[in-house]
């Protein structure tokens, strides 16, 4: 259960998704999240939803793991579908009348709407995380933000966090997985019983947890300062950043995309 | 009746995906009420995920699992009862502690299997006893004392369940050659006094051949072999061959032997080297 | 993280110690890597309301020098101070009294303490807590980019780093994804990095399993032979120390110990006294030793003890004939 979430895996390549400017992946793919949001008919939704494929298709990510990361977050997408299919209402008349339930032809173009987009945003979302190694990620995050610094938001340290994060989550993950099986063979009831009492039950877990967190914390502190760490002063980077011309056309590409969504709005 | 019986046993991750793997290869198994069996095999070989179906926390892709003679699966059997009666007890085990007290967490087990203060009492001083834990650490916290002391405290924590059958996966792992012994020492006295079944997983053979009766060895998934420990060590080659460790010792007698000094192919403990050696050297 | 006794405030002002200190750290400078002199620690121990109350002598009064290139492995029980005696080598922790010295720097000197963490580097016992960034490549970058070299130059010692260590085809991959002993092997390559002239390694192999553990092992002597990297082993496996030049033991804070391996495993009993193992064939030689046969305790391996019973026979069997 806990290990199907691919949050943070990084699959690397050579693709032109993959040698983009990490700081031009990060704001593009917001720019993207407008676009899908901006776009509302099926035409900018369309070719909203093709963009993405493509990039998906150049970018040499194995299809199936773009099925694995809309796995989790299907209930959330359908429950989202079935919460507009009931309650969008539409002029005309309905086209299902049936107990309780009431289907309009809106209901059903919001609520399809709904599943592209969200299905679009996490590819969109994924893609990201999928060609970015976490650190260039957080590195780029990092140089985002670097404005921030003059008003003394601890930009480097935030990022370091993130990068140190990112490299723990499936550590954690493995040992939560670990201390609840441990405790299963304790006796501990996990699965049964009403709020009060799971929430009790998952004391024996979060202790452990916290207890060995702390220790890890406390070990890579050292094992950084062995090896020289001594804050974001003067520190250099094996990747540099560097956007190229295939950067600002990705860039260009998208913008018409927006355009086209504006207007395409606009029109219709 | 057998303690452990499993039947045509196998287990894959990932069912139905491209990454689909056989863990468990159809296994079949007779543990004899009492015996302390040794399981060996390296990393991957499918041991730890054999010993967690022993106490129904993962359940077979096929085939079944018998403690007992009871089948821990069948319709009529609570799953939580099949972990109270075989005990398990994971590597690195005392990153499960979390209660205040040393007490209170060996008791956490007994309170578990919702049994009275009184009888909690009793099985919490006892394992502590069981396990060397002296009356006045049971006060203390458990995460201020000593590595091995701590292992210690996790193991009493399985034991005060009172399981019929014990599995302990890598008990001594990282703990140093004093600790080890401590512990080792221990879970033997503890089988001697209580007649529990134990299957004590270890990648040191040399502990192995020290305390089990009986070795299971586990290669690619599938059950190499379930046999007395003098048998087993007697196949010292084959098990090399599967990627195994075998004693010092027992290299040394390969040695000799191909030097043309013969002591024997089933020497495994210092004990025997020196007796075989005592006849040749003293002639 | 770096930790002052209590008396280091008198202690740094304290020139003529200072000053005698240097002396003898300098005399053999340029044969000694690691220099430490009469060094003693304690942890502090406190009451309720954080008040020290007394000392948990940790090591005591330790006198010790590791000559460059050398392989030692220092051996003792968990508690024996061992772990804390390898923390001073690089100046995370600093003695209450004494002086530890790299390359004749002393360790307590603030302005050189990265000099002294490049040249003495680290690595811990969970590989786990060592990986500071989630691709192996970007992992063993860590060091080099602390020290702001040029990317280019980064480059170029992350590969060398990740060949040395033979993990070079395994630089894209995930670190979660790589079994204990490689991920050991990629903090060595972390360290190694940073070109240091000695690594310090504290129990690296006790998390690992044999296949892991071996791995690791050959990685370590490969790095002393081929490379002429110091190399101070930490552990509590007699096997490991075996293999090393030089074996020190220590018990309660103090070395007790300090000699080849052979001379150390062949007092079995000392050993056996302080928590420790020795091999199996010097078990045997002991105890063959003590049913009266005519036999050196100063075996380690299956081949010497070969040589120990070929020695022995041909007398006994031309006697027989």
């Amino acid at each position: 259960m806990l290990k199907d979430i691919t949050i943070g895996q990084f699959f690397p390549g050579n693709s032109v998704i993959h040698r983009m400017d990490s700081r031009f992946k990060i704001v593009l793919d917001i720019l993207y999240v407008v676009i899908l949001f901006v776009a509302d008919n099926f035409i900018s939704l369309a070719l909203a939803g093709i963009f993405i494929l493509m990039a998906y298709g150049v970018s040499e990510i194995k299809p199936i793991m773009m099925l694995k990361s809309l796995k989790p977050l299907l209930p959330i997408i359908l429950f989202t579908a079935i919460l507009n299919l009931f309650f969008v209402t539409g002029e005309g008349e309905p086209l299902v009348n049936w107990w309780i339930f009431t289907i309009y032809s809106e209901g059903i173009t919001t609520a399809v709407f709904m599943i592209v987009r969200i299905m679009c945003l996490i590819i969109g979302m994924s893609l990201l995380t999928y060609t970015t190694s976490p650190i260039v990620l957080t590195d780029a995050i990092e140089r985002l933000l670097s404005p921030l610094k003059k008003i003394k938001l601890p930009v480097h340290e935030l990022a370091m966090m993130m990068t140190i994060a990112l490299r723990f989550i499936p550590t954690l993950i493995e040992e939560t997985d670990k201390i609840m099986s441990a405790q299963k063979a304790r006796g501990a009831d996990l699965d049964t019983g009403g709020l009060m009492k799971r929430a009790k039950a998952l004391v024996p877990i979060l202790i452990p947890l916290f207890v060995s967190a702390f220790k890890r914390a406390n070990e890579l502190a050292m094992a950084m300062e062995c090896r020289c760490y001594r804050g974001g002063e003067g520190r250099t980077k094996l990747r540099q950043l560097k956007a190229r011309p295939m950067d600002f056309m990705i860039a260009l590409l998208m913008l018409t995309l927006l355009g086209f969504v504006i207007v395409d709005n606009m029109v219709f | 009746m057998n303690a452990v019986e499993t039947r045509n046993l196998t287990y894959k991750y990932s069912m139905g995906t491209p990454f689909e793997t056989t863990a468990v290869d159809n296994v079949n198994l007779m543990v004899e009420q009492g015996e302390f069996v040794g399981v060996i095999g390296h990393t991957g070989s499918g041991k730890s995920t054999l010993i967690q179906h022993l106490n129904g926390l993962l359940k077979q892709t096929s085939g079944e699992v018998l403690i007992n003679g009871r089948n821990i699966w069948s319709k009529d059997v609570n799953i939580k009862d099949i972990r109270f009666e075989s005990g398990l007890v994971f590597q690195y085990s005392e990153y499960q502690l979390f209660e205040e007290t040393v007490y209170k967490d060996i008791a956490f087990g007994p309170k578990n299997m919702g049994l009275d203060k009184d009888e909690t009492d009793r099985r919490v001083r006892d394992s502590a006893r069981q396990m060397g834990l002296s009356e006045e650490l049971l006060e203390r916290s458990p995460f201020d004392l000593s590595g091995g002391q701590k292992r210690r405290v996790a193991l009493a924590g399985v034991i005060a369940m009172q399981p019929k059958i014990l599995i302990l996966d890598e008990p001594a792992a990282g703990l140093d050659p004093a600790g080890r012994d401590k512990v080792l020492e221990e879970i033997a006295g503890y089988h001697r006094n209580s007649g529990t079944t134990i299957l004590l997983v270890s990648h040191s053979m040399e502990d192995i051949v020290k305390y089990a009766d009986k070795v299971l060895v586990m290669n690619r998934g599938q059950l190499f072999c379930y046999e007395e420990t003098d048998k087993v060590f007697s196949m010292s080659k084959e098990l090399q061959m599967i990627g195994l460790d075998i004693p010092q010792i027992t290299k040394l007698s390969h040695l000799l032997r191909e030097n043309g000094i013969d002591i024997g192919n089933d020497v495994y403990t210092v004990e025997r080297a020196k007796e075989r050696l005592l006849k040749i050297l003293k002639r | 993280m770096r930790k002052y006794g209590d008396s280091q405030v008198p202690l740094k002002s304290d020139g003529l110690f200072l000053f005698f200190a240097n002396i003898i750290g300098r005399e053999k400078t340029g044969m000694n890597i690691i220099e430490v002199r009469d060094l003693s620690f304690e942890y502090p121990i406190t009451d309720d309301e954080g008040n020290v109350i007394g000392g948990n002598k940790v090591l005591e009064n330790i006198t010790l020098d590791i000559p460059k290139g050398q392989f030692v492995a220092v051996l003792g029980h968990n508690g024996s101070g061992k772990s804390t005696l390898a923390k001073h080598f690089n100046g995370m922790l600093l003695g209450n009294s004494g002086k530890v010295f790299v390359n004749g720097t002393d360790t307590a000197d603030d302005d050189k303490i990265y000099d002294i963490r490049q040249t003495v580097g680290m690595v811990f016992q969970n590989p786990d807590n060592q990986l500071v960034a989630t691709i192996v490549e970007e992992d063993v970058a860590f060091a080099p980019e602390n020290l702001g070299l040029p990317p280019a130059q980064i480059r170029e010692r992350v590969d060398e780093a990740l060949n040395a260590v033979d993990m070079y085809k395994y630089r894209l991959h995930s670190a979660h994804q790589l079994s204990g002993g490689q991920k050991q092997r990629i903090a060595i390559a972390g360290v190694i990095a940073m070109r240091p002239e000695c690594i310090v390694l504290d129990e690296p192999t006790a998390m690992l399993d044999p296949k892991g553990r071996k791995s690791v092992l050959k990685t370590i002597k490969r790095l002393n032979s081929d490379f002429g990297i110091t190399v101070v082993l930490i552990t509590h496996y007699m096997d490991e120390a075996a293999q090393a030049e030089r074996v020190i033991v220590m018990d309660s804070g103090r070395i007790i110990m300090d000699d080849v391996p052979k001379k150390i495993f062949s007092q079995v009993e000392r050993l056996t006294e302080v928590g420790l193992d020795v091999p199996q064939v010097t078990q045997l030689a002991y105890e063959l030793k003590k049913e009266g046969i005519d036999m050196s305790l100063e075996v380690l391996t299956e081949e010497d003890m070969l040589k120990e019973i070929q020695r022995l026979l041909p007398k006994r069997w031309h006697t027989d004939i």
